[in-house]
């Protein structure tokens, strides 16, 4: 390679035309013709060399189809690149990759890296800078799609990160929730929460503006509201804070809803509280809800139903079906069927539930009596913290194996008084709080577990020693393999099929963001954020 | 061959100032500079209400008005254009943190003078006082605090057609990507870089020296170059970034592209930057007044805020 040192040295075209414009004679004519880099057929049917979702594909198995790095070679896998993000905190987003060019996102912030060696390409940063968890950006044509602190959808330029567009959330004193949204079909769609309670909307993706809102909480005339005694419908709650799923073919998008307000004490909301603890599904044209199905209904333990919901087409019971898996906060692992909402099957996920017997024929929980939270504080399993909760869980439709990030444990839960009344007492807007149950069997454990996708049995699980809370979530491949960070900072490959370590890798860092992989020049790269670093790996 | 690639990189960057400075033309480091937490030249940011009291604030007659009784009052200690004279400092220094931030401080000076220096009651009288206020202001703040003079509409249509700048530069989502985005340039620059960076072939934003980078930001942006491939392609454009071992180039079709640079032939770094700096010759003055009457009016707003964002309520 030779480097020209430039004292001078000019040919005859460039000393008669001056560059800048010949470049802006260029620019001029492809600023309007600027090819689109991604498609909607590449959103439908994602090249397994890029990462385009938040969950990787609509149906959010997080599977991808490389298979370069498998169960034969993972041992050598070794580290490609580290970037760190100054003066930020910890990851929970996932990376989006386009073409070789990586997005990774805190609040109000996106940088724009080389995917082959983690060099800044662009940056964008929204005022005011902020810290916060954030869950990362989407992609369509040529535009990053972020949701931003003051409640704004912004449209950045892929390629050097300028500011296209804008779009305030519709409503009034609105919060994002710093889910990664999703596209789909010329529509960018987010969650978030406001005092009304949460909400989905959709904005078109090419001018931003607003098309559809569907609210979480129902008013008064609205169906659902007579699962509010009295006017309890005014508390709110439902906050939506994590990324749904799509499926074309039905038109549906499926999403998960938070938890209602106030948290911890039930008796100021008699009723079911509908659509708080939900999995929706809606028209993704209208955003009209299709239907709805409750995993707990009138939740005092604040187990939001945001975990996400996985779309699989399976045989069960003898027939084919179109199943929407997820396993719930509240300790269950749910198959419904996504064309209509119905109950098909749950089973429980953790060796500890004890706030409920069973699930009905319809797949309302059958409740122990006496397991709401109380003053002197109730012990329940799974605790508030959950027996799941954001961390994305992935299918392998090789292994037919669901996989997710157990918690195990339980804990105590309580609420501020007897007769607690809503605003009687500042800053105890949730009715108070849980804590980690102190009896030494029911300490917080985090685990890798693999179920069965239609008997939720589980297969194998693997414990992640000295990991506690929360933790990150995992990628499933077609080599064979389960790549899952531990919240300790180790990065782990298991054998999907047994559970098995191959690899590991101590990042130094806290790790509570899940790992994706992707393809540049012919390389597999698998990428995990690690507090405010991301890693990249690879084979020698 | 490596080792003598890095060499030939190094010196390029230290016997060509121009080259180095081409990433802060104008804007060039407009997402990184709203920061505003980094040395790089920016003034200390200033206190909410700084402007509080102030009837004259943002006010782009009063400025100039302003501009002509300090040249007539103040320029003996202060230099003119606040440049720094025999005895006092100068009024609008880069990235100097002055002890008198507000207006209210700024004007209290002017009427009271500084007990303990030499700085004596100017003798103003209190409307004129608030005009030099708002003059000062400007050389600190950036271009958006006071606005030039001129007509915007006519200054905008310079923007999108005489002066070409659209072709490469964006405001408000429209017009070209090889340049900066320049939609909250009169909140990250002051006039007197805006200025140069139309008028002067040499311009470089003034750091305040002792700044230690902290984070690992391209420092070559916008740097022209054409890169020719192993297979004989040519791709001209500008550098997002580069190190060593590669080099992220946004191409004049606006595409990106990332090079291994041991794969490619050939590395030319156009010497000129891709920004015309004789805007002074191919506008008139007036053209050239309304241009920075509309460039000076490109600020975005801080977003408001509702509540703290952290970790969703519920996790």
């Amino acid at each position: 390679m030779r480097i020209i040192e430039d004292r001078g040295l000019r040919t005859g075209r460039e000393a008669a035309l001056a560059p800048w414009r010949v470049l802006a004679a260029a620019a001029l004519l492809l600023v309007s013709t600027g090819a689109a880099q991604v498609t909607d057929q590449d959103l439908r049917k994602p090249d397994p060399q890029n990462w385009l979702h938040y969950s990787g594909s609509y149906d959010a198995q997080r599977h991808s189809l490389l298979k370069q790095v498998n169960t034969t070679n993972v041992a050598n896998l070794q580290a490609k690149w580290l970037y760190h993000m100054t003066g930020a905190i910890d990851f929970e987003a996932v990376p989006i990759v386009v073409n070789g060019v990586m997005y990774i996102s805190q609040w109000n912030r996106v940088e724009a890296l080389d995917g082959r060696n983690g060099r800044l390409i662009w940056q964008y940063q929204r005022q005011p800078a902020t810290r916060g968890w954030h869950r990362g950006v989407a992609v369509f044509q040529n535009k990053v799609y972020v949701a931003t602190a003051d409640a704004s959808l912004v449209a950045l330029d892929t390629r050097n990160g300028n500011l296209l567009w804008e779009s305030k959330a519709v409503g009034e004193g609105l919060r994002m929730q710093g889910a990664a949204p999703l596209v789909a079909k010329g529509k960018v769609i987010v969650g978030g929460s406001g005092r009304g309670g949460g909400w989905i909307q959709a904005f078109d993706a090419e001018t931003g503006q607003h098309a559809w809102t569907w609210n979480v909480i129902p008013k008064p005339g609205e169906k659902g509201v007579e699962t509010w005694e009295g006017d309890s419908w005014k508390l709110g709650g439902g906050p939506v804070w994590l990324t749904g799923s799509f499926d074309p073919e039905l038109n549906m998008i499926f999403w998960g809803t938070g938890q209602p307000a106030v948290d911890f004490v039930g008796d100021v909301r008699k009723g079911d509280n509908l659509y708080t603890d939900c999995i929706v599904a809606l028209d993704i044209d209208t955003g009209k809800m299709k239907w709805y199905f409750q995993n707990t209904p009138h939740d005092t333990h604040d187990w939001d139903s945001t975990e996400i919901p996985i779309l699989v087409d399976a045989e069960f019971k003898g027939q084919k079906r179109k199943l929407l898996v997820q396993a719930n906060r509240n300790g269950y692992y749910y198959l419904i069927d996504r064309t209509n909402g119905k109950f098909l099957q749950g089973t429980p996920f953790v060796s500890k539930l004890t706030w409920s017997t069973g699930l009905a024929e319809d797949g309302r929980p059958m409740v122990v009596p006496g397991s709401e939270p109380t003053v002197q504080g109730n012990t329940v399993c799974p605790s508030t913290a959950g027996a799941t909760n954001w961390p994305s869980p992935a299918y392998n439709p090789d292994t037919r194996y669901f996989y997710l990030i157990v918690q195990e444990g339980c804990g105590v839960t309580y609420r501020a008084t007897e007769n607690f009344k809503v605003g009687a007492a500042p800053g105890l807007n949730s009715g108070t709080g849980y804590m980690e149950s102190p009896a030494d069997q029911e300490n917080w454990q985090l685990h890798v577990r693999a179920l069965d996708l239609t008997t939720g049995k589980t297969a194998w699980s693997y414990m992640q020693v000295g990991s506690k809370h929360y933790g990150p979530g995992v990628v499933s491949t077609a080599g064979g393999l389960l790549f899952a960070g531990e919240q300790q900072g180790q990065f782990t490959a298991l054998d999907a099929k047994s559970g098995k370590v191959l690899w590991h890798f101590n990042t130094g860092g806290l790790i509570t963001a899940g790992p994706m992989t992707y393809m540049i020049d012919g390389k597999q790269y698998i990428a995990i954020g690690s507090y405010s670093n991301v890693m990249a790996f690879g084979l020698p | 061959m490596k080792l003598t690639a890095n060499r030939v990189i190094r010196s390029r960057r230290a016997s060509l100032p121009i080259l180095a400075v081409m990433g802060v033309l104008l804007a060039g480091v407009p997402a990184y500079a709203q920061r505003g937490n980094q040395g790089g030249g920016q003034p200390p940011p200033l206190p909410a209400g700084a402007a509080a009291g102030n009837p004259f604030a943002r006010n782009p007659q009063a400025v100039v008005e302003g501009q002509e009784i300090y040249n007539r009052s103040c320029t003996a200690c202060h230099g003119k254009d606040g440049s720094a004279g025999d005895r006092a400092l100068a009024l609008g220094a880069p990235a100097r943190r002055y002890a008198r931030r507000t207006d209210a401080d700024i004007h209290d000076a002017i009427m009271k003078g500084i007990p303990g220096s030499q700085m004596p009651p100017s003798g103003l009288n209190d409307t004129d006082a608030w005009k030099v206020t708002s003059y000062i202001r400007g050389l600190r703040g950036t271009a958006g605090d006071a606005p030039a003079p001129g007509d915007v509409a006519h200054g905008e249509q310079i923007f999108l057609g005489k002066g070409q700048c659209i072709n490469c530069h964006m405001i408000k989502g429209k017009g070209g990507l090889s340049g900066p985005d320049l939609s909250d340039i009169a909140g990250i620059r002051k006039m007197a870089s805006l200025v140069a960076a139309l008028t002067k072939v040499q311009h470089k934003i003034a750091t305040d020296g002792g700044t230690h980078d902290a984070e690992l930001l391209p420092l070559a942006t916008y740097q022209p170059v054409r890169i020719t491939t192993a297979d004989g392609k040519t791709i001209t454009g500008v550098l997002k970034n580069e190190d060593s071992f590669s080099l992220q180039v946004l191409s004049s079709d606006n595409a990106l592209h990332l090079f291994d640079r041991a794969a490619l032939k050939e590395v030319f770094y156009i010497p000129k930057s891709i920004m015309p700096t004789d805007f002074d010759k191919q506008l008139t003055p007036a053209e050239f007044q309304d241009l920075m009457a509309f460039l000076t009016r490109q600020v975005i707003a801080a977003p408001q805020v509702a509540g703290r964002p952290g970790r969703p309520a519920g996790e």
